[in-house]
């Protein structure tokens, strides 16, 4: 207990960081839970090929992707697996929704009648992925206003740049490749 | 610039391989 007293400012910061690193992954776990057990709730796993796909992702996310956060040498693959698999989602349950559309496209039916709740998740998902991301790279404020690129990897509008491609290449798959 | 980056092959493999996947999921993928 007496040898608590010598910890260092230094020692002191860095086990901060690792409190919120542990609050992050904890949260990381727990939406990704809720999400993953929600989706097995509406579709039970049956023949349905469909299906497989928010399994794997599922199971990528409830078990892989906290334990790739944790470890320092694996935080940039688990930022990647992440962001993809959120933008994947987005991708699958915006055309999901739109296929399966009823009643009018009030903006009632449209807010509450579609998986944007779904989507919702995923991106809470994503942003617990980049505040753990981001705390992987901070090492003093200045670092954060460092950065100007916004289009470039690792920021914001690289994910935009993606977001917008992946859902173009998926179209084109869905619509020309019978 | 790191716009130089566009031209190792790395990138134009992973590229490659993620729009083949892609295109599958879109082909695959049927509600």
């Amino acid at each position: 207990m007496d040898g608590s007293r010598t910890i260092s400012l230094k020692d002191e910061g860095m086990t901060k960081k690792k409190m919120i690193k542990a609050i992050l992954v904890a949260g990381l776990f727990f939406l990704a839970s809720g999400g993953w057990l929600l989706h097995l709730r509406i579709h039970p796993i049956v023949k349905d090929a469909d299906n497989v796909i928010p399994l794997i992702s599922g199971i990528i996310s409830v078990f892989c992707l906290p334990l790739l956060f944790w470890f320092e040498s694996t935080i940039t693959p688990a930022y990647m697996i992440n962001g993809f698999l959120a933008i994947i989602g987005t991708i699958i349950m915006t055309q999901f929704s739109i296929v399966n559309f009823k009643g009018p496209a009030t903006l009632g039916n449209i807010i509450l009648n579609s998986t944007l709740a779904d989507i919702s998740i995923l991106w809470g998902k994503f942003a617990l992925g980049k505040a753990l991301f981001d705390l992987h790279l901070l090492k003093s404020d200045k670092d954060m206003a460092a950065k100007g690129r916004f289009f470039r990897y690792p920021n914001m509008g690289w994910w935009w740049v993606h977001l917008l491609a992946l859902a173009a290449v998926y179209s084109l798959g869905n619509i020309l490749w019978k | 610039m790191r716009w130089i980056l566009l031209f190792k092959p790395g990138w134009w493999v992973i590229h490659i391989i993620a729009i083949a996947f892609i295109l599958w999921l879109g082909h695959v993928v049927r509600f």
